[in-house]
């Protein structure tokens, strides 16, 4: 059973603007993509489904075996606790500490206070800022804030991570790092899927990529596909 | 990484038995509970002035309440007694008053019987100053000789009436005057004063549910970000709401105990001269402060209009906001 599975996925919204129309493709569990394409192409769109934000207009998103078109709604918080998920502005609470940030999910999820420290400082540990739990985000650098995003998003364990332009504020050197960081959990299991236009930063990493273009996805849709590795 | 291991690695997430999401739940119940308090108190000035509106508003319907509460204590005094002056003719003669204090002694409804002579009617009468003047100018005593008759406690209407009628129908009875009317008035004003505790209580009630539900409005328009964040790393809609509803408990329970305080005050400002006018009457009446049950009552429903507040406005506002 493939950790994610869209089938002919088409989402128009009351706009009128279809952001995706009969997008296809499985992420295998343990698999790390990219989804690229131009801006407006339906890459955050796509990912929304995936967390239930949105729900598809046509067609069928399946993540670790529930189909989230039919999930009822009040199951839905459980479904986003499997999946952690990362973005651009890291959407992260300035009005609370580094560790208090990053233990918001155990937090909810009803984790005991032993276990949740031992968690949250694994997973700064794991993003390099073990020394700053204490600090609140907004005294740390642009990388550091999104790599407070990155242990939030893995706290809980996920089986599937999603990242929506993780690195787009971020000079090269940090991209890779923090790149480099989501290669690591793929290397324990983690399902990995990242959303971004740094083409170069794509092609240095050799994985296999999604591409988009106007909300239809033009290459990487068949996992036996050559071509989709780029 | 085979796929045995990687579901492992994912179920690790909701490892928890129920017994642990037992106590997990009412630990976050515990600390929701006091950190909404908690942050109640790190703006005092706002909460304050919530807090205080709640008060007010629960104080005027406590202050009726408290009102008809002692007026009724009042008029239960009154009410029991039933207690009749019987004014006898001025002709009447010494042996005459004796047997007709018997005669009257003796009927089944008549507990006590006290005769006051005229001599002793002025002399009670001259003791209220002002008047013993006038009367010296009076060549006689003016005043009746006057039998007061008891009934016993608990007498009902008709048989009153049924007295009244056999003491009227003996010689030298003059007339019977039954303290009753008044009492009959009092009792229907205090009817009124109870249906308007009532109304001002509904109303204020209901003035209390939209204080609590906008300034719990405005504290959820305050933490947008928080409430969207926490909804995208998976906290259910009750895990959301929780700490707006202890809010508007808290905002509720400590308006109903200031109210409390605020009655206190009252009744402390109010007991000193209550009880002047009530020597000035002659009468055994002190104000009494609002009972024990009532007051539990008050803060009880105070809380629970602070949470009916909160509960309408997340209903509203709550449901808007999604990742």
């Amino acid at each position: 059973m493939p950790m994610v599975r869209f089938d002919r996925v088409s989402k128009r919204y009351p706009s009128g603007n279809e952001a995706l129309s009969g997008v296809s493709f499985e992420l295998a569990r343990g698999e790390m993509a990219f989804l690229t394409g131009h801006s407006g192409a339906g890459k955050s769109t796509l990912l929304k489904l995936m967390m239930r934000m949105e729900v598809p207009t046509r067609g069928e998103v399946v993540v670790d075996g529930s189909n989230l078109s039919r999930l009822r709604e009040g199951l839905v918080p459980y479904h986003r606790r499997k999946v952690g998920v990362v973005f651009q502005n890291h959407q992260l609470l300035f009005d609370r500490s580094v560790f208090d940030n990053v233990a918001l999910p155990l937090l909810i999820a009803g984790t005991s206070l032993k276990e949740t420290g031992r968690r949250v400082r694994a997973a700064l540990d794991k993003v390099g800022l073990l020394g700053k739990e204490k600090l609140n985000p907004i005294q740390l650098s642009g990388g550091e804030q999104q790599r407070i995003g990155i242990a939030r998003a893995v706290v809980n364990k996920p089986a599937l991570l999603i990242a929506d332009e993780p690195t787009g504020n971020l000079d090269p050197e940090l991209s890779a790092e923090i790149m480099n960081l989501f290669c690591e959990f793929q290397q324990v299991g983690v399902t990995v899927l990242i959303a971004t236009h740094d083409i170069a930063l794509v092609e240095r990493m050799n994985k296999r990529r999604l591409i988009l273009q106007d909300g239809q996805m033009i290459a990487g849709n068949h996992t036996d596909n050559g071509a989709a590795y780029v | 990484m085979s796929e045995k291991q990687v579901s492992q690695q994912g179920a690790s997430a909701a490892k928890l038995g129920a017994g642990d999401k037992f106590s997990a739940y009412f630990r976050n119940h515990q600390m929701v509970a006091v950190e909404s308090l908690a942050k109640l108190l790190s703006t005092p000035a706002s909460s304050l002035l919530t807090w205080l509106v709640i008060a007010i508003a629960l104080t005027l319907p406590g202050a009726l309440y408290m009102a008809v509460n002692n007026l009724q204590q009042l008029s239960g005094h009154f009410e029991a007694s039933g207690q009749m002056t019987v004014f006898l003719t001025t002709d009447i003669r010494e042996a005459d008053t004796t047997s007709l204090r018997l005669k009257v002694g003796s009927l089944d409804q008549v507990n006590k019987v006290v005769y006051v002579s005229p001599e002793q009617a002025l002399e009670e009468f001259t003791q209220y100053g002002g008047i013993s003047e006038a009367l010296s100018f009076l060549d006689e005593n003016p005043l009746p000789a006057v039998l007061l008759v008891e009934p016993p406690l608990g007498i009902d209407k008709d048989e009153l009436n049924v007295l009244v009628a056999q003491i009227k129908s003996f010689k030298h009875v003059d007339s019977v005057q039954v303290d009753m009317a008044w009492v009959e008035r009092l009792l229907a004003l205090l009817a009124l004063a109870q249906r308007l505790v009532a109304v001002v209580g509904v109303l204020l009630a209901l003035a209390i549910v939209l204080v609590v539900g906008n300034t719990i409005r405005l504290s959820i328009a305050a933490r947008t970000e928080e409430i969207r964040v926490i909804k995208l790393v998976g906290g259910t809609n009750a895990y959301v709401r929780r700490p707006f509803l202890y809010s508007g408990f808290w905002y509720g329970a400590i308006g109903g105990l200031l109210a409390w305080l605020m009655l206190g005050l009252c009744w402390i400002l109010l007991q000193g001269p209550v009880a002047d006018i009530a020597t000035l009457y002659g009468a055994d009446f002190y104000l009494q402060p609002l009972p024990f049950e009532p007051t539990c009552w008050l803060i009880l429903s105070a809380s629970l209009l602070g949470l009916i507040g909160s509960w309408w406005s997340v209903k509203r506002h709550l449901v808007a906001i999604e990742p």
